[in-house]
C-alpha cells in the first residue's frame, strides 16, 4: 500500500482509490488517522466496530484508517475489524459487510494528511456522515458513535464536538488560550475546539476538503482546529456531545511546541481571513449541548510546578529580544517583574495574559519576525500560566476550576477590543 | 395414456423448472368462477412455450376449503368445483405429451376435521380409528412444540366436545394430525400416494414433513421416527415406482434439513427457506454477504439430491429462518404496512415486492435460475402479477391469473362477483395493464424475456447439476460465482446494487479462456493473469461461458 502509486496532483494512492470503488457508498465512514498507535488501536477499532453493530446495523459503514507509516503492525490490526462473507467474527452477527481500509500516505505523518485523506474518502463514498476518531481515544465506548452520528442523522447539525469528563490539570493549553480565545473571538462556546474526536455532515466535509488552505503548513499541523473554524466561518450548525471520559495523557515536555502549533498557529492564523466575523461577533452564546459541557475529576496528579516556572523565567531573560518584537512594553515589562518573584508569590495574572496572547495574535498576523518562532516564544510563557493556574486549582473542585475558567474566558471577551485596536494599528 | 417424458430419466428433476400452479387459480372452463382442471388443460401450450417442464399442483383434493385445500376430507378424488379424476387423469396426459412432469400436493401431517376419519375417530374412544389421530386428556402434552400459525392459534391442543378429548393439530384447529405411530394411517397414506402414482404422477411435495411424530421433551420436529416414516415411504417408492419423486417441505435452518436428505433415501428433493428471503435482504442491502453466508452455511447433499429454489410461493414469505434483526430489517424494508405482514411472513406478490422494478425481478430471477438447485416459479410472477392485500389470510396472492385485458381478465366467463377470489384492478398490477396477451405482443415483455431466460436456463445442465464457487471480488455489491459441470464452465456475475458498479474478479485459473455472454452470445476479452474488469448498470446479471478456443 505504501509504495502504491498515486497520480501526481492527488493524494490518493491508486490502491486506495481501487478500495474505495469496492466499497460504493456509505452512510457513515469512521476516520482513523494514525501513526504508530498499534498500543491502542486494536481495542478502539473492536469498540468501533461494536458500535456499528449496535447503533447502526442496517446502515452502509465504512472504517477508513488513514496511517502515516507506521512500523509497528498498527494497520494490521486495524484491518482485521472487517466484516465481510470471508471473514467473520465468532460472536458477530451483521446484516452487512464492513469494509475497512487502510491508506498509507506518502507524505510525512501529519494529522492534517490524514485528515485530507479522510475527508476525501468520504467525498467520493458519499458518507452523510463522517466521524474521526483519535488513536489515542482509549476509552472510546461504542455509543460514542452514535453520540456524535445522530444529531447530524436527525438533520439538526452539521459538526457534532466532544466534551469530556477531564482531569482539572488536563488540557491547560485548551481551558486557558483555546478554548476561551475561540469563545471570545467567534462568540461561541465550544469547549474542544481542537477536537480529536467529531462528527460531521457530508456536505461539511466537502466543503472544508476544497479549501485551499492544505497547502499551507500551518494548516495542515492544525487540521481539526482549523476544520472547527472553517465550520464557524460558514455558519455551520454545531452542536456538542457529552462523550465520557477522556484518559489523561501524560505529555513530555518537548510535546509542547507542536501542539501549539497543531492549535494556537491554526487558531492565529485564522483570524485573518475571519477577520470580520470575530469583529462582529459579540457576548458569546452557548451551543446545543447534549450532556454536561464539561466534567472535572480530582484525583491527585504529580505536576512538577517547579520546572514550569523556571522554564518561565530563563524564557522571559533568554527571550528577551524576541519579545520586544512581539510584545508591547508594557506587558514585556509586566512579565519580567513577575518573572523575578519567588515561587511562592509567583502568579501569572488572567489580564496579563489575555494581552499577552493577543500581542502575540497580532504580531503573528503581521509576522514581525518568523510565525514559527512567535509560537516557540510563546513556549515558556504558556508554560507561566500553566503554573499559575495548577497553583490556583490545586486544591480547587470541580465547580471551583470551571469558575476560574470561566473568568478566564470573560477576561478575554473583555479584552477583545484591545485585540481590536491592535489589529487595526490604533495601540 | 402416452407419457413422452423420459421414464429412464431418473434424476429429471434436477434440471426441472418448475412451475407452481392451483387449479383453481388459473382457468375457468365451465363458467363458475372457480379454475378448474379443463382449464388448466387448455392452458398447457402456455406452459410449454413458456419453458417449464415441470408443473406442482396445490391441493385439488376435496376439501372444506378452510385453509385452501390443505385441510383434505377424501384423499382419493377431486375436489368438484375443479372437475372430475378423469379430467385430472386428461390433464395429465396432456402434460406428459408436452414433457411436463406433475408434481401434486399430499398434505401427510393432518387431514380436515371434516375428513370421515377424523369424524370416526372422535365418535368415540372405542372406535377402531381411534388412534389415526393424537388424542389427549389434557391440553399439557409436548409443551416445547412451537406454534406455527401464531396469529390465529393459542395452542396446538384443542378441545373436541364432541369425544370429550384434546386433540392434537401443529396448523389451524379445524386441522388435526394424524398419528403415524399408528402403523395403519403409515400404510393408509402409502396407500394414498400409490393411487396418485398409478395414474401416472411424477412426485409429490410433502407438506409439512418435519411434524409427523411428536415425542415428549422434544419440538415435535424432526424426530428420528419422522425421519423412518419418510425412509419407508421413499423405499416402497423406489421399490414400485422408480423414478418418482418426493420433494419436502421443511422450514428448517440447512443443517436440520440436511438429515431429510440422508443418504440419499429420504427426500429427492427439499425447499432452500433459509435462501429465499436472505435473496430479497442482499437486494436491498445493496450486499451479497446475506447469500453467501447462508449458502455457506449449506451443508453438501448427497449426488442425488437437490435443492429446491424460489422466489415466491402460494404462502407469505416466511421470515422463520432470519435472526430477530433479520427479520425486523425485511419487515421494514419490504412490507412497511402491517397489513402485508401475516405470522412471520411478508404476504405479498414478487412484482410489488420489488416495486415493479423490472431490473430487479430480472436479477431475482437470474439468482434463481443460476444457484443450484432446481427453481420454482409461482403462478403469474412471470407477467409480474400483483397481490391484493385486502385480502385475508394469503388470498391475496392466490388472485385469478391474469390471461387478457378483457372480460374478468380472460380467466372466466362468469359475473366477476362470482369469481372464487377478486380480480386485481389497481392501476399498475390491474389486470388491464398486466396480462399474458398484452406481454405476448411485446418482445421486451416481463413474459418473453422469462420464456428467452428459461431457454437459456435449459441450455446447459450446469445449472440444475454442477458444483458452484464463489468468487469474491472486494466490491461487495458483486455476488459472482462459477458453476461447473465436467468440461462445461459457467460465471455467473450479479449486481445486486442500484447503481453502476465496477468489478475486478480474478479469474486467473481460467487464464486462456473466452467469455461468451449466453444471451446474446457476445464474445467478450480473453482471461490473462490481470484482474478481469467488468462493468455493470444497475441490478444487471451476466451468464457468460467459459470457451478454451
Amino acid at each position: 500500500m505504501k509504495n502504491a502509486r498515486a497520480a501526481d496532483d492527488s493524494i490518493l494512492t491508486d490502491e486506495f482509490l481501487r478500495q474505495l470503488i469496492n466499497v460504493g457508498e456509505v452512510d457513515i465512514l469512521v476516520g482513523l488517522p494514525t501513526h504508530n498507535n498499534a498500543k491502542t488501536i486494536g481495542p478502539i477499532v473492536a469498540t468501533i466496530q461494536a458500535g456499528l453493530l449496535a447503533f447502526f446495523p442496517r446502515d452502509r459503514a465504512a472504517i477508513i484508517n488513514a496511517d502515516g507509516g507506521s512500523q509497528d503492525g498498527t494497520t494490521e490490526l486495524v484491518l482485521n475489524a472487517a466484516i465481510d462473507d470471508v471473514r467473520r467474527g465468532s460472536k458477530i452477527s451483521a446484516l452487512r459487510t464492513l469494509h475497512v481500509i487502510s491508506t498509507q500516505y506518502a507524505a510525512s505523518p501529519t494529522r492534517g494528511t490524514a485528515l485530507r485523506s479522510i475527508l476525501a474518502a468520504g467525498e467520493l463514498l458519499r458518507a452523510k456522515t463522517s466521524v474521526v476518531i483519535s488513536p489515542e481515544s482509549t476509552q472510546v465506548e461504542t455509543d460514542w458513535l452514535t453520540k456524535l452520528v445522530r444529531p447530524i442523522y436527525a438533520g439538526e447539525f452539521d459538526l457534532v464536538l466532544p466534551t469530556y469528563s477531564r482531569h482539572r490539570f488536563d488540557g491547560i493549553l485548551l481551558t486557558n488560550l483555546l478554548y476561551p480565545m475561540t469563545r471570545a473571538l467567534y462568540g461561541l462556546r465550544i469547549r474542544e475546539p481542537y477536537a480529536l474526536d467529531f462528527a460531521f455532515s457530508g456536505t461539511l466535509g466537502s466543503q472544508f476538503l476544497a479549501q485551499n488552505a492544505w497547502q499551507d503548513e500551518t494548516a495542515r499541523a492544525g487540521s481539526e482546529t482549523y476544520f472547527t473554524l472553517n465550520a464557524i466561518a460558514s455558519r455551520a450548525r454545531i452542536c456538542q456531545s457529552f462523550l465520557g471520559t477522556r484518559e489523561h495523557i501524560e505529555r513530555r515536555s518537548a510535546d509542547l511546541i507542536p501542539a501549539l502549533r497543531q492549535t494556537v498557529g491554526a487558531l492565529f492564523s485564522s483570524l485573518g481571513p475571519h477577520m470580520a466575523l470575530w469583529n462582529a461577533s459579540t457576548a458569546s452564546q452557548p451551543i446545543p449541548t447534549t450532556g454536561p459541557e464539561r466534567e472535572f475529576t480530582l484525583e491527585p496528579l504529580r505536576v512538577n510546578r517547579k520546572r514550569l516556572r523556571e522554564m518561565f523565567s530563563t524564557g522571559v531573560a533568554e527571550l528577551e529580544s524576541v519579545f520586544q518584537a512581539i510584545l508591547s512594553p508594557s506587558t514585556l515589562e509586566e512579565l519580567r517583574r513577575i518573572a523575578r518573584l519567588e515561587e511562592t508569590e509567583f502568579r501569572y495574572p488572567a489580564e496579563l495574559w489575555v494581552k499577552t496572547i493577543y500581542e502575540f495574535a497580532v504580531a503573528y498576523h503581521k509576522t514581525v519576525i518568523s510565525r514559527d518562532h512567535i509560537l516557540q516564544a510563546l513556549a515558556p510563557l504558556f508554560r507561566g500560566r500553566a503554573f499559575t493556574f495548577l497553583a490556583e486549582n490545586r486544591n480547587g473542585s470541580a465547580d471551583g476550576v470551571e469558575d476560574n475558567i470561566e473568568a478566564l474566558c470573560l477576561e478575554f471577551e473583555r479584552g477583545k477590543p484591545y485585540l481590536l485596536e491592535l489589529w487595526n494599528g490604533t495601540q | 395414456m402416452t407419457v413422452d417424458v423420459k421414464p429412464a430419466d431418473h434424476s429429471w428433476y434436477k434440471r426441472a423448472i418448475i412451475y407452481q400452479v392451483h387449479v383453481r387459480t388459473f382457468l375457468d372452463s365451465n363458467g363458475d368462477g372457480i379454475g378448474d382442471f379443463q382449464g388448466l388443460d387448455q392452458k398447457m401450450d402456455y406452459l410449454q412455450e413458456l419453458g417449464v417442464n415441470a408443473v406442482w399442483l396445490m391441493p385439488f383434493f376435496p376439501s372444506p376449503l378452510r385453509d385452501d385445500g390443505y385441510d383434505i376430507s377424501d384423499y382419493y378424488s377431486v375436489h368438484s368445483s375443479y372437475g372430475t379424476l378423469e379430467d385430472f387423469k386428461r390433464f395429465l396426459a396432456s402434460a406428459h405429451q408436452r414433457r411436463i412432469r406433475v408434481i401434486i400436493e399430499m398434505v401427510l401431517n393432518h387431514t380436515s376435521d371434516q375428513h370421515p376419519w377424523f369424524q370416526e375417530s372422535r365418535s368415540s374412544k372405542e372406535n377402531p380409528r381411534r388412534d389415526w389421530y393424537v388424542w389427549s386428556d389434557s391440553d399439557t402434552g409436548y409443551p416445547k412444540a412451537g406454534i406455527n400459525f401464531r396469529d390465529t392459534e393459542l395452542s396446538n391442543w384443542a378441545w373436541d366436545p364432541v369425544s370429550k378429548s384434546y386433540y392434537w393439530h401443529r396448523f389451524f384447529s379445524h386441522q388435526p394430525d394424524l398419528n403415524y405411530d399408528n402403523p395403519a394411517i403409515r400404510e393408509e397414506m402409502w396407500n394414498v400416494m400409490k393411487f396418485w402414482l398409478e395414474l401416472g404422477v411424477d412426485g409429490f411435495r410433502l407438506d409439512a414433513v418435519p411434524y409427523l411424530v411428536e415425542r415428549e421433551g422434544t419440538n415435535c420436529e424432526n424426530l428420528p421416527e419422522t425421519h423412518a416414516v419418510i425412509k419407508e415411504l421413499r423405499r416402497k417408492l423406489d421399490e414400485h415406482f422408480p423414478g418418482k419423486m418426493l420433494l419436502a417441505e421443511a422450514n428448517q435452518w440447512p443443517a436440520e434439513l440436511r438429515p431429510y436428505f440422508a443418504d440419499g433415501d429420504e427426500f429427492h428433493m427439499a425447499f432452500h427457506f433459509p435462501l429465499m428471503p436472505r435473496m430479497f435482504m442482499g437486494v436491498k442491502l445493496e450486499d451479497r454477504k446475506p447469500i453467501t453466508e447462508i449458502l455457506q452455511q449449506t451443508p453438501e447433499i448427497p449426488q442425488s439430491c437437490q435443492w429446491c429454489l424460489f422466489l415466491r410461493n402460494h404462502d407469505e414469505l416466511t421470515l422463520e429462518m432470519l435472526t430477530d434483526m433479520e427479520r425486523s430489517y425485511m419487515n421494514d424494508s419490504y412490507a412497511q404496512e402491517k397489513t402485508m405482514r401475516l405470522n412471520l411472513g411478508i404476504r405479498r406478490r414478487l412484482a410489488p415486492l420489488l416495486e415493479n422494478d423490472r431490473r430487479r425481478i430480472e436479477l431475482m430471477n437470474g439468482m434463481l435460475l443460476s444457484l443450484p438447485g432446481t427453481p420454482s416459479i409461482y403462478y403469474g410472477d412471470e407477467i409480474g402479477m400483483g397481490d391484493n392485500i385486502n385480502l385475508g389470510d394469503r388470498n391475496g396472492v392466490r388472485t385469478p391469473m391474469q390471461w387478457t385485458g378483457g372480460w374478468n381478465a380472460g380467466f372466466s366467463v362468469t359475473e366477476p362477483e362470482k369469481l372464487y377470489a377478486p380480480l386485481i384492478q389497481d392501476a399498475v398490477y390491474g389486470y388491464p395493464a398486466v396480462n399474458v396477451t398484452a406481454q405476448n405482443r411485446t418482445e421486451h415483455s416481463l413474459l418473453n424475456w422469462t420464456r428467452r431466460i428459461l431457454a437459456v436456463r435449459k441450455s446447459t445442465d450446469v445449472f440444475g447439476c454442477g458444483s458452484i464457487e464463489f468468487l469474491y471480488p472486494a466490491n461487495h455489491r458483486i455476488l459472482a460465482y462459477v458453476r461447473q459441470l465436467g468440461t462445461e464452465t459457467i460465471l455467473v456475475v450479479n449486481n445486486l446494487s442500484n447503481a453502476a458498479q465496477a468489478v475486478e474478479l480474478d479469474l486467473r485459473r481460467y487464464k486462456g479462456n473466452i467469455l461468451i455472454e449466453m444471451f446474446g452470445k457476445n464474445i467478450f476479452p480473453r482471461v490473462v493473469d490481470l484482474p478481469y474488469l467488468l462493468t455493470f448498470g444497475p441490478y444487471q446479471f451476466y451468464w457468460f461461458r467459459l470457451r478454451r478456443i
